[in-house]
């Protein structure tokens, strides 16, 4: 099978420690997934600040040992979903206006989730053509 | 499993120019060092004559008239920031600020420049330079 056939199949997992460090390991494994796949280096630039800015959120406000990461692929998306126990999450937090202004100019969608604890952030950017 | 980590994602060099040369991305791993690199700088001056100073707060507590006074930071080898690298950035320059200094970025990059635009927040820096 060449490259060319190859199809891709997702989503693709990974589950990292919660420290500043992982933040490279995160963006590198969607840079080179999104390159798989085809994006362009504009789009791949944003999804590498999308990943950079999911894992901001849950690195700096979590309080699990473990945080996790699902990558998306479709025809027309490359879409990151992370998450992470963070039990008393708030959106709205000061300190989130920077990572959620970016995410907004970034992405053509993101959000923002809290269900029983568990915060989980996502973020889609769309292929140009 | 554990392990120690070697997190070399930034080098911060000091040229004897006085500037801060940055090579590598700016993130949530190197941003706090890079703040904590020109908080601990020397402000320069135009006239290289000038007094010589360690830190913005000598210069600072030392009533130098400095015109104007400044840390420059070369940012032409940095390919990648994000909002908590911006955010060290941001800190950096109101503490070079209130010593009464500037922050000069110089050969800001567009993924820099992006990302000040993005947050409005270019007017926090003074930009000597753009590069392609």
């Amino acid at each position: 099978m060449t490259a060319t056939e190859m199809t891709l199949v997702g989503p693709v997992r990974l589950e990292l420690p919660p420290i500043g460090g992982m933040s490279r390991v995160a963006r590198l494994a969607a840079s080179g997934l999104a390159s798989l796949a085809g994006f362009t280096l504009d789009e791949i630039d944003d999804i590498k600040i999308a990943v950079s800015e999911v894992m901001i959120a849950l690195v700096e406000h979590g309080a699990a040992s473990t945080l996790e990461l699902e990558f998306r692929l479709s025809d027309s998306d490359f879409t990151v979903v992370g998450s992470t126990y963070i039990p008393d999450f708030d959106p709205d937090h000061p300190d989130l206006w920077l990572c959620r202004t970016v995410l907004e100019s970034v992405c053509d969608g993101h959000r923002i989730a809290v269900d029983r604890g568990t915060a989980t952030i996502s973020a889609s950017v769309s292929r140009v053509s | 499993m554990t392990g120690s980590l070697n997190d070399d994602s930034i080098i911060i060099e000091i040229g004897d120019d006085g500037v801060l040369r940055v090579h590598g991305d700016i993130d949530m791993a190197s941003g706090p060092a890079l703040e904590s690199a020109i908080v601990g700088h020397r402000v320069r001056d135009a006239d290289a004559d000038a007094p010589s100073v360690e830190t913005v707060e000598q210069t600072a507590a030392a009533g130098l008239d400095l015109d104007p006074p400044h840390v420059v930071v070369d940012l032409a080898d940095v390919s990648f920031i994000d909002s908590s690298g911006l955010r060290g950035l941001l800190s950096a320059a109101q503490h070079v600020h209130r010593q009464g200094a500037a922050l000069v970025l110089r050969q800001v990059g567009p993924e820099v420049s992006r990302l000040l635009e993005i947050t409005s927040t270019a007017g926090q820096f003074v930009i000597e330079s753009r590069r392609d």
